[in-house]
């Protein structure tokens, strides 16, 4: 068994956290966890790409290209970066909040977010929802992460239960852990 | 993550490699931590200092690499274990002494933590360390993933003292920054009185002592070479006569593609200095051809080669005629390299695609509200005319607003614009250096500008902090690792004593007043510094400094049809305001309430609030 996930998007977003959070769900069950993160200089605002594998056998902190199960993007475009990594099986959770890079500024340079996920959508199976939004909703754009964690969790067949990734996010998140399950149970019904 | 790093429980918990690294450090009882910040190293001291109390270990930022290992030298002199953590450069900065420690051995054990960075993700190069520490003679090993990273850790401290040397303990970023479950082990207990027993044949390196001292270590260097044959840091498998020898991080890509190959035999090297010559002898003469796997420099594949001559085995030697130099791996490169050995076809069940937009890219950047950026704007508003010489830290981002044109290693800026001037170029030479990097190299260069006479324009940004590595003390911060208050440096003190003759500290987040200071300093005739102080963003943020985001005057922004200059996005361009439906809108999450864009715009569109 082995499970491959990536998790993208723009240095700030709270991608570490919400690794950590997998990551501990899943050394809670006894798998073997490596990963990789993205520290300095690339956080500064940048393209932040995560890599998070667990399961029985397993060595690499990169996943092969290709061999991606799920895809985080909390940010549109930044699911499109990493298609590469994607097969036909791969599930994608995408949040559809845009955030313009500096470079794209000028009216027209930012692809627009219903053309992005229809790319997705035509390679891999994806579940699109202004995660941002519905955070704001709760009180706080800085719990989209631990919700996209809440839909990544409610998928069929993912093998991680509901009650390690609580646990989890009691022991990982720093404050406001009762938002953050909150947040958690919101995702969960987001599919 | 909420985690006890130094719980005398034996749980399991998912660390970061640099994590272990101190977890493995303080299960060896180290009484010493030294480091200057840098990525990907930074997080190991940070590790520590959070048990500095509890475990009666002394933890500092020290003000540069080689101070950062001299301290431990004396402490180890004493008796004392001391880890010492830097990136790549950092080790040539102390370069100097690692040299010789290597002539008069350690006492207590010491592990210099070199983190290596392949593909360069926050570097100036690619260099590979494990060249440095065969030149310095110390003992190299590598660890390959978290477990490792803490079990090699403890073990290189018996190492160190065992036979009396320093050992390079060498990672790369995807080692030091894996993140992975990890058995905690139990704490060693050290338990012995630290003093100097002086012996001045071995601690005095003059001439005539040093070259006893060098016979005894490439003496010392056999036996170790004895030792490194039986390291439990390398591990052999004997399957087939196709044999791949590989060390580092690449061990797991091997480990991955050799999943669904049989004959495959492997050798993962740990032990990386000096080489376990026996072992490797072994396995060569098990197998038909070889296949070495490292990133970078062929360290080992030198080793191989001239081992193989040496005992007369004749086989096929692969590496980087397959693999190459430069740029870090990935699974699928040595997946790809892996099948090419062994003859078969690698197949990746990847996507096959085409996306017919462009994906714009998203770079680094200066945070909303980076005092930098306020002071690359007042450079540019005063004079294109002038060279900038750059050094390291987060201002290298300047180069998006042409403010920085070289960018070298540590303290270079103040010097290179000295030779810049002494060649007799026509543009006056501006040096841009941080406040910990001017600590850390620069005061020396700025002595000489003024020393030799160098009409030089030097601005400090000094932002109260390490900000690139992730918010450390520095000196002039006035307080230190623990937190503890001390004596406050004054940089402009400082640059008075070193000899400049105009020295001025401004707010970048005055324009006008930064723009004044710089006039003066560009014209006056001899050595300038102007300081520009204000805390990094991100430190404001964290010790609330904040202040709300100007309000957007919606009548007088033309957006678009702005003619004026789009200062504010184009020229300013701060990533808390942007365009949208033709009107500027300040993003309130990553404001900091600077104030500059109200100074920026020409039409007054964004008012500040108080």
């Amino acid at each position: 068994m082995e499970v491959n996930i990536l998790i993208s998007g723009v240095g700030g977003q709270g991608i570490i956290l919400a690794s950590d959070i997998i990551g501990y769900a899943a050394v809670l069950e006894g798998y073997k966890v490596t990963g990789s993160e993205v520290h300095g200089m690339a956080q500064r605002g940048g393209s932040v790409v995560t890599h998070l594998r667990f399961g029985n056998e397993i060595y690499s902190p990169l996943i092969e290209k290709g061999r991606c199960d799920y895809l985080l993007a909390f940010e549109p475009l930044e699911a499109l970066r990493y298609l590469d990594y994607c097969n036909k099986n791969t599930i994608a959770i995408v949040n559809t909040e845009p955030i313009p890079p500096t470079t794209a500024r000028k009216i027209g340079s930012y692809p627009s977010v219903e053309k992005i996920i229809e790319i997705l959508e035509d390679n891999i199976k994806v579940i699109a929802e202004n995660y941002t939004q519905k955070a704001r909703e709760l009180g706080t754009a800085l719990v989209a992460n631990v919700m996209m964690i809440g839909t990544l969790s409610a998928l069929e067949r993912f093998p991680i239960k509901k009650e390690s990734f609580i646990e989890a996010i009691k022991s990982v998140v720093p404050r406001k852990i009762d938002l953050n399950l909150k947040a958690f149970e919101v995702g969960r019904n987001i599919s | 993550m909420k985690i006890d790093l130094a719980s005398e429980e034996k749980t399991r918990a998912l660390l970061l490699g640099n994590e272990a690294i101190a977890r493995g450090a303080m299960e060896a009882g180290i009484k010493l931590a030294s480091a200057y910040p840098g990525t990907p190293s930074t997080e190991i001291i940070e590790s520590i200092i959070p048990y500095a109390k509890r475990l009666n270990i002394h933890v500092e930022w020290s003000i540069n690499e080689k101070v950062a290992l001299e301290v431990a030298i004396g402490a180890s002199y004493a008796g004392a274990r001391a880890i010492v953590a830097m990136k790549h450069v950092g080790l040539n900065v102390a370069s100097d002494a690692l040299m010789t420690l290597t002539y008069t051995g350690v006492e207590g054990g010491i592990v210099i933590v070199s983190a290596d960075d392949p593909n360069a993700h926050s570097s100036q190069n690619e260099q590979d360390n494990r060249i440095l520490a065969r030149f310095a003679k110390a003992v190299c090993i590598e660890p390959y993933d978290v477990q490792s990273c803490k079990d090699f850790t403890k073990k290189a401290f018996e190492v160190s003292e065992k036979f009396k040397i320093p050992v390079v303990l060498r990672t790369t970023t995807r080692v030091s920054h894996a993140k992975g479950s990890v058995e905690f082990g139990s704490f060693e207990k050290v338990g012995r009185e630290y003093k100097f027993i002086k012996d001045a044949k071995r601690y005095v390196v003059v001439p005539k002592h040093t070259r006893v001292l060098h016979k005894k270590l490439n003496e010392k260097l056999k036996k170790i070479e004895e030792y490194a044959n039986r390291s439990e840091f390398n591990e052999m498998i004997i399957n087939g006569r196709l044999g791949i020898i590989t060390s580092g991080v690449s061990r797991t890509y091997v480990r991955e593609a050799i999943k669904e190959l049989d004959n495959v035999s492997i050798l993962e090297i740990g032990f990386t200095n000096p080489l376990p010559r026996k072992l490797i002898e072994e396995f060569i003469t098990q197998v038909d051809k070889v296949l070495v796997v490292e990133e970078l420099e062929p360290y080992l594949e030198e080793g191989v080669k001239k081992i193989a001559h040496e005992s007369g085995v004749w086989l096929e030697i692969h590496g980087k005629d397959i693999l190459p130099r430069e740029l870090e791996f990935t699974p699928d490169i040595v997946k790809k390299a892996v099948y090419k050995f062994v003859n078969k076809e690698y197949n990746n069940i990847g996507l096959k695609f085409e996306v017919d937009i462009s994906i714009p890219e998203r770079p680094p950047v200066l945070c909303a509200g980076c005092p930098h950026r306020a002071l690359f704007y007042a450079l540019k508003k005063i004079t294109k005319k002038k060279i900038y010489t750059g050094d390291i830290g987060c201002y290298t981002l300047g180069l998006a607003y042409k403010t920085i044109d070289t960018c070298l290693c540590m303290g270079a800026s103040v010097t290179i614009a000295q030779g810049f001037y002494h060649a007799g170029v026509k543009e006056k030479p501006v040096a841009i250096i941080g406040d910990s990097t001017f600590i850390h190299a620069g005061i020396t260069g700025l002595i000489n500008a003024s020393y030799n006479k160098a009409n030089i324009v030097v601005i400090i940004l000094d932002n109260r902090t390490v900000a690139m590595t992730g918010l450390q003390p520095t000196p002039a911060s006035g307080v230190n690792a623990l937190g503890e208050k001390t004596k406050e440096l004054s940089i402009e003190e400082l640059a008075k004593v070193c000899g400049a003759t105009f020295v001025k500290t401004v707010s970048p987040y005055n324009l006008e007043e930064t723009i004044e200071a710089l006039r003066k300093a560009f014209e006056h005739d001899g050595l300038a510094v102007v300081i520009s102080k204000e805390p990094c963003a991100l430190l404001a943020r964290k010790m609330k400094l904040t202040k709300p985001a100007p309000k957007v005057h919606r009548e007088r922004c033309r957006g678009y049809l702005c003619q004026a200059c789009s200062a504010c996005v184009n020229l300013f361009n701060c990533p808390a305001i942007v365009l949208e439906k033709g009107k500027v809108r300040i993003i309130e999450e990553l404001c900091t309430g600077c104030g500059v864009c109200a100074q920026v715009c020409p039409n007054d569109v964004f008012e500040v609030v108080d």
